[in-house]
């Protein structure tokens, strides 16, 4: 594989970044008049990269003509479902944000900027295919997040976020190197190839602690327990935009990381890491739902829900099978649909002089003073509960189906039954809001932007949804297959 | 009889979990019930005799405008160790490895105009 | 003779004084950035002892990489500080308080 082949593969790396840098200037002499003009044009080359991505998945592109610079990058099928996800959720969080920030005055030209550098970071970290990719992928997409989250400079409740999210990121980070050193110094390599080939035959003690406590770090980065404690806080504090990209994109791209990691390096030593995995699930679904309650702020609730989600998708890894990863996608799939609505409607939570509301009580009743926003709300909460007929229960069903297949039967039931308990906090947001006297405090009104986007995460997450399955099934696993082709 | 080895790595997993979130509440705790020491109270902290109050916390002043200058020279600086692998090895890696760290500099050139432009690097 | 498990003995060492170092401190958090560093530092250590001791660059490009990264960590963390402590006015570990858990 030559040089060209290889600029190729990673042509939408290079559009971002390059788009990046090229914006980070006009926001430099343009100042903040243009950051609209920024916006769009982020969202210009995201949505272009998301069409050159979407050939590949279409294609299922995998094998040897998909590995660029030696291995050290994969741009197979699989990198590319990915990919889609996180394009597709960092252009929601680019505009959704000039609506929340405008209000103030805080819409800042450098915003747009840092969500495409994040993303480059985040494409490298699903196509890793060596440690150091990985590494550098991590930290880009990490130092970009632990500026977002500090970005209201003036709310000292997000300066704080920023301050507990790069603490706990910069500990997380080095858990993961101490495992990539210790890794790399028992098999001699860092490409995920040559540890495969190394491990082949048994694991030894220290392959075992740097596979460990790789996994814990990333455990960090996907917010699993029991390294969630950071979640609640940064989810709160950070800018609502900010939290609404902190639990779609990079949870994607540290998931579908993860998923490369076990499967590509560590693939023959799947019993190693299972267990770790199944413990990280079952407890992420059962604190996610009892952390839950009993919160009174929206944003922590939602943070405690996408924990619990954390924990289906992982009982998708844990099978360790191409039908697990399948089900892997096509739930996180779902899940970014569901979690950008939810946010949306939390941003649409205004005051009537547009401060934003993030209490639960200030729900009550909306389904009087605002009835398409109450709806639209219920659906995604019945959705995250897994109720059928709405399409978050198809995520659940498949990730179950592919456990019972992988003769996880028991660790199928325990998460039914931990289902069943999340469903109740969900449940009670929809009984505040349609049951409850009317606090009638949200008489904001909305930006076009946030209608749409919710409208968009409604309709997907809605019965409606359903007519996706035969085409998002095929495509996952196609990514899955590419996966599992070098395994 | 279960063969307890295979466990080893949820051992691990756990230990590392416990020992963070165990640090995370009873260190704290219990340093600060073996040392004892911080523990002020209006009189120990009041001044001594003829000692007047200071003006002003002495550790805490700092002038921001030397962090801004830190954090700009990190970054510049430590990035320049590239350079000295990348020189002694351009005869292996050729027009790629030239084009490539040119690409480098470029970035960091334009890091370097983004921050001059923001007025980063004027003291006043 | 100094064989590759002392020098993985030491930096284990450093990481959990790095680990220990950002629980323990109650202080300052200018203390937690350099227990971060610390952390980065015994990482390197490994990096480059396995480096020398398999005969493979590999191990010493890592770290070169950790190095650089950990300068571009190190700025973000002082300038996320220096906003903590505008909007508060101390950087009191105690104070990192007002959003609960």
């Amino acid at each position: 594989m030559d040089f060209v082949a290889s600029l190729g593969l990673i042509l939408p790396e290079l559009i971002l970044s390059l788009t990046g840098l090229v914006l980070l200037l006009v926001a430099a002499w343009a100042g903040d008049k243009a950051s609209s003009a920024i916006s769009v044009a982020g969202c210009v080359a995201l949505g272009a990269c998301f069409f050159l991505v979407a050939r590949t998945v279409c294609a299922g592109a995998s094998g040897p003509d998909t590995v660029a610079f030696f291995g050290q990058f994969r741009a197979d099928a699989f990198a590319g479902f990915a990919k889609l996800m996180i394009y597709a959720a960092s252009g929601a969080a680019l505009v959704v944000a000039p609506a929340f920030f405008g209000r103030t005055g805080q819409m800042k030209a450098e915003y747009p900027v840092l969500i495409l550098f994040a993303t480059v970071g985040m494409s490298l970290m699903v196509s890793a295919g060596d440690l150091l990719t990985l590494y550098i992928g991590l930290e880009m997409n990490s130092l970009s997040a632990y500026v977002l989250a500090a970005f209201l400079r003036n709310d000292s409740r997000s300066s704080e976020a920023g301050l507990k999210y790069f603490v706990l990121g910069a500990l997380a980070s080095g858990i993961l190197l101490f495992g990539m050193s210790l890794t790399y110094g028992f098999t001699g390599t860092t490409s995920f190839e040559g540890i495969r080939a190394a491990v082949g035959d048994g694991l030894n003690g220290g392959t075992l602690f740097g596979l460990v406590f790789v996994f814990a770090g990333l455990a960090f980065k996907i917010s699993a327990v029991p390294f969630h404690m950071w979640t609640p806080d940064v989810y709160e504090g950070a800018p609502t935009p900010v939290t609404a990209f902190f639990a779609s994109a990079p949870k994607v791209a540290a998931v579908a990381l993860a998923t490369r990691v076990a499967i590509e390096a560590f693939g023959s030593q799947a019993d190693a890491w299972r267990q770790v995995v199944i413990f990280a699930a079952l407890a992420s679904i059962v604190v996610g739902a009892l952390g839950a309650i009993g919160q009174s702020n929206i944003k922590r609730l939602l943070a405690y829900s996408s924990i619990n989600n954390v924990g289906f998708i992982l009982i998708g890894l844990a099978c360790a099978t191409p039908k697990g990863v399948s089900a892997l996608l096509v739930y996180l799939a779902i899940y970014v649909a569901m979690t950008v609505g939810s946010f949306v409607a939390v941003l649409m939570m205004r005051a009537e002089d547009g401060t934003p509301i993030e209490g639960i009580a200030d729900l009550a009743g909306l389904s009087r003073t605002r009835p398409a926003l109450a709806w639209c709300l219920a659906m995604l909460m019945f959705s995250l509960a897994g109720i059928p007929p709405l399409f978050g229960f198809w995520g659940k069903f498949v990730v179950f189906q592919a456990a019972v297949q992988a003769n996880l039967v028991a660790l199928a039931a325990i998460g039914i039954a931990a289902s069943v308990i999340g469903a109740f906090y969900y449940i009670k947001i929809v009984k505040i809001m349609f049951f409850d006297e009317p606090a009638d405090t949200i008489r904001g009104k909305s930006d076009w932007a946030h209608w749409a986007l919710l409208a968009i995460s409604a309709i997907v997450v809605s019965p409606l949804g359903y007519l996706l399955t035969a085409w998002l099934g095929k495509l996952a696993d196609g990514a899955a297959a590419a996966l599992f082709l070098l395994a | 009889m279960v063969d307890l080895e295979q466990y080893l790595p949820i051992l691990i997993f756990l230990l590392i979990a416990g020992g963070l979130s165990a640090a995370f509440v009873f260190l704290p705790m219990g340093v600060a019930r073996l040392t004892g020491t911080h523990n002020p109270s209006a009189e120990k902290l009041s001044e001594y005799e003829c000692g007047f109050p200071a003006f002003e916390d002495p550790r805490s002043q700092f002038d921001v405008r030397f962090y801004l200058i830190a954090i700009l020279f990190i970054i510049f600086d430590l990035e320049a160790a590239f350079l000295f692998p990348w020189a002694v090895s351009l005869d292996l890696t050729g027009w790629p490895g030239w084009i490539t760290m040119m690409v480098f500099l470029f970035e960091l050139a334009v890091g370097l105009a983004y921050a001059w432009k923001k007025g980063a690097l004027e003291w006043e | 003779m100094i064989g590759i498990e002392h020098f993985v003995v030491v930096s284990s060492i450093l990481f959990v004084l790095g680990v220990l170092g950002i629980f323990l401190n109650r202080k300052n958090v200018i203390v937690i950035l350099m227990a971060i560093e610390l952390i980065l530092l015994s990482v390197n250590i490994n990096f480059v002892a396995f480096s020398a001791f398999l005969g493979d660059l590999t191990g010493q490009i890592f770290a070169m990489f950790v190095l650089t990264v950990a300068a571009g960590e190190a700025a973000i963390g002082l300038a996320i500080l220096v906003i903590y402590f505008r909007g508060r006015g101390t950087i009191a570990v105690d104070s990192v308080d007002r959003l609960k858990g």
